[in-house]
């Protein structure tokens, strides 16, 4: 990257910073743009800008604009954090099959996946920071002063750090590192596991809301981490087939059915821990666990448990994977939406049963029989353009960088695997395919078909 | 995948790329008296996959120990700042004629006693310049209430600041004959085991060495962990408009200090100081001779709710104990 007078050079292109030709560039560039583009990045920056209100009025002291109370201290920010941060470790997990385990079929994660984890994050620690007080003190405290006894901090240690991997994984990626970023990728995948285990942790350690407590509390986080950022992988990819962007051919040959087996894997695993989650709930003895069930499937919450998480959620996207009708692209993109809803709508209902019941007073209130609270027009504003934000960035990542696949990947020389050396051993070469050449399999009924050679190890380094 | 491992692996058996530890599938078709060659690697082919493999390994234990070696760092580090405010600065709530390590605060509340005045909310708000809003109480009063078909009524309007009135405010209880009623006024515990140091991520909120737990207001981030972790409900935000009513630091969590800027000067809490019934009483344990000393020998006060397995420093007596 040099300067030189009023331009910039960035990459091998020439980008000028002067105001005005900037302004003028913007605005040629603008012009060139499709209109469902220009519609697209207009639509997300009006929510962008009713956000950017929101944020400041809710900067300090402006803490009043949230509907939270002693009672119900943990709302909509809380459960906006908490699905940013694992939907990170979700596009995480889904990509490891590919970056680190060398599974062919979920090659075409890699670029996508690092793009978007790294986004999701970000927006992740943007909304914390308007959702804290003094968001500068936890930086510095908690480098500091370290308090290895709170999960919190743990979790602040885990997801710090996984954003510098990812920024590593995204930055080895473009300059072609493939060593580092076969480490970046490792790290990640194994952060990917840590961090929302530990965010779980975070609710799970509360004896006080009997709800949250428990070790389950943590699988469930990252059983739903792996359900987001697969559902999100669903929607991207099918914008990369529907629109014809870099790499779309294996988009729908081999993306899109392996979102569907991970989507369809997430589904059966999350359905199963819902109904762990309700049967115990209905027969606990710990008081206040029973009675923040019943109010998530029978009282206050019932609605949005069954009508979004439930019905929505987890049968309507099991059906659309299931019918062959349905398994197509466009029915692909249908059950990841839901999904993306579903677990949104989970991890909403899990963090307001946590608080709805309260087995005592708090500060001098009396909650009967339920706690209220209410997202207000601000928090609602601010999740939006969380949302708005991750989406706008990722369109400009995908209209400027590159993201066609470059199997930039080494692999690790994991002990148990002997290494292929093409130069040796020539009669094995015609084994490996090309980097990007398609799979036949385009229905994504049965696996694309998946060299061993390629498994586990990728391309020579 | 296992599918394709189990199916392609016996027809390149030469493929060094397979994996070394193949699927037990494997193994068993293989036939027993012609082991795979594929496993069987003269060791000089290995040498440089070993040294490949152990450099690896190296920077694998290099990067551990640098992440060890940061974090032992940062917890020595730590030791230069402070964690809670100490005798030299000069926001200290210890001041230096007072020994805290040889004293042993005990709090004991008699529900038999209370009769629900509130004069204690408004002493402990005027006494520790506490917000107006009666969601902002570091302590208050409980009416629980049970009628006579047997359900228990909790209600405390406005944090019982302004007193009762004659019936039950919570909703459902009105108009239902009553059995039995009490008061039962409620502050921080001051646990021993108390959840809310452990959660604190910025070590915020802390013991001091004579049982007190006190939040340092210069450190707290307003996450609010320590609110959802009490489960006594003792803790609360300061709200915003404490900045122009009074010197509390606004969006802070606060909760009640057992007024420690008065008992390690001598005095006691305000609200134990204008009781009029004497339902709260406060001291020193370790004084054998003090009335609090004397009330825990002789009359056994107990833990509110001792399942929460926090250690609560404040005792109860009466009927508070007995519905529990």
């Amino acid at each position: 990257m040099t300067a030189s007078g009023h331009t910039l050079n960035l990459g091998g292109r020439t980008v000028p910073i002067g105001p005005r030709a900037a302004g003028a560039a913007v605005a040629r560039e603008v012009r060139s743009m499709p209109f469902g583009l220009r519609l697209w990045i207009g639509g997300l920056l009006a929510v962008l800008a009713i956000a950017s209100v929101a944020a400041l009025l809710s900067l300090p002291p402006g803490w009043e604009v949230f509907g939270t109370s002693p009672s119900f201290e943990w709302g909509l920010m809380i459960v906006a954090y908490v699905f940013f941060a694992i939907m990170t470790s979700g596009l995480c997990l889904a990509s490891s099959l590919g970056t680190v385990f060398g599974i062919e079929r979920f090659r075409p994660f890699e670029k996508r996946h690092a793009i978007l984890a790294v986004l999701s994050l970000s927006t992740a620690f943007l909304i914390i920071a308007l959702d804290l007080h003094y968001p500068i003190r936890m930086v510095f405290g908690a480098v500091l002063v370290p308090s290895p006894t709170s999960p919190m901090w743990w979790m602040g240690v885990f997801y710090g750090g996984y954003l510098v991997v990812l920024l590593v994984e995204v930055w080895s990626m473009f300059s072609d590192h493939p060593r580092i970023h076969q480490w970046a990728c490792t790290l990640a995948a194994c952060i990917a596991i840590l961090a929302p285990f530990t965010l779980g942790a975070v609710f799970g350690v509360l004896a006080a809301k009997p709800y949250w407590f428990g070790i389950f509390t943590p699988i469930q986080m990252v059983a739903s981490a792996f359900l987001a950022g697969t559902a999100l992988l669903g929607i991207v990819f099918y914008a990369v087939h529907r629109l014809r962007l870099a790499d779309h051919e294996r988009s729908a040959s081999i993306a899109l059915p392996s979102v569907r087996l991970l989507l369809a894997v997430g589904l059966v695993i999350v359905s199963a821990l819902a109904i762990r989650q309700v049967v115990a709930g209905l027969t606990g003895t710990v008081p206040g666990h029973r009675e923040a069930t019943i109010a998530l499937v029978s009282g206050p919450l019932a609605l949005q448990f069954w009508g979004v998480r439930v019905i929505a959620g987890l049968v309507a996207p099991a059906l659309l994977l299931l019918m062959p009708m349905t398994r197509n692209p466009a029915g692909t993109l249908a059950a990841s939406i839901l999904v993306l809803v579903g677990v949104f709508a989970d991890r909403y209902g899990f963090v307001m049963a946590g608080q709805i019941f309260p087995t005592t007073t708090a500060a001098g209130t009396v909650s009967y029989p339920y706690a209220s609270y209410e997202p207000t027009l601000v928090e609602i504003s601010l999740f939006l353009g969380g949302l708005a934000l991750l989406a706008l960035v990722y369109t400009l990542a995908e209209r400027y960088l590159d993201m066609g696949e470059t199997d930039v990947h080494v692999g690790i020389n994991w002990p148990w695997i002997r290494r292929h050396d093409a130069a040796k051993d020539p009669a094995h070469d015609h084994d490996v395919p090309a980097a990007g050449s398609p799979a036949p399999d385009i229905t994504g009924t049965s696996p694309a078909p998946v060299d061993v050679a390629a498994i586990g190890l990728g391309a020579e380094s | 995948m296992n599918e394709q491992l189990d199916g392609e692996a016996p027809t390149a058996p030469a493929d060094p790329t397979a994996p070394a530890d193949p699927a037990p599938a494997d193994l068993d078709d293989a036939p027993a008296e012609a082991p795979d060659p594929a496993y069987l690697v003269p060791l000089e082919e290995l040498a440089p996959a070993i040294s490949v493999v152990s450099k690896s390994r190296r920077a694998f234990l290099g990067f551990g120990l640098a992440v060890t070696g940061g974090l032992i760092g940062a917890a020595v580090l730590a030791r230069f700042v402070p964690v809670f405010a100490e005798e030299l600065d000069p926001a200290s709530p210890i001041v230096p004629t007072y020994d805290p390590a040889s004293k042993q605060w005990t709090f004991v509340v008699d529900t038999a006693a209370c009769i629900g005045c509130g004069l204690c909310v408004v002493a402990c708000k005027e006494e520790n310049d506490v917000v107006e809003a009666p969601v902002c109480t570091r302590t208050w009063v409980e009416r629980h209430t049970t009628t006579t078909d047997g359900t228990l009524y909790v209600d405390s309007p406005d944090g019982g600041i302004d007193g009762f009135p004659a019936e039950s405010t919570a909703p459902g209880a009105a108009g239902k004959p009553v059995e039995a009623s009490h008061f039962q006024p409620r502050l921080c515990m001051q646990c021993a085991d108390s959840p809310c140091t452990s959660v604190c991520p910025v070590g915020a909120t802390y013991h001091t060495e004579d049982g007190v737990i006190l939040v340092d207001a210069r450190r707290c981030i307003g996450c609010g962990y320590c609110i959802v972790a009490c489960p006594y409900g003792a803790r609360y935000i300061v709200p915003a408009e404490a900045g122009a009513e009074s010197e509390t630091t606004p969006g802070i969590a606060d909760k009640c200090t057992w007024c420690y800027h008065r008992i390690n000067q001598g005095q006691l809490p305000a609200c134990v100081e204008i009781c009029p019934v004497g339902a709260r009483k406060f001291g020193d344990a370790a004084d054998e001779t003090s009335e609090i000393a004397q009330i825990v020998r002789e009359q056994n006060p107990q833990q509110l709710h001792p399942e929460y397995g926090t250690n609560p420093r404040v005792l109860y007596l009466g009927p508070s104990i007995e519905e529990a």
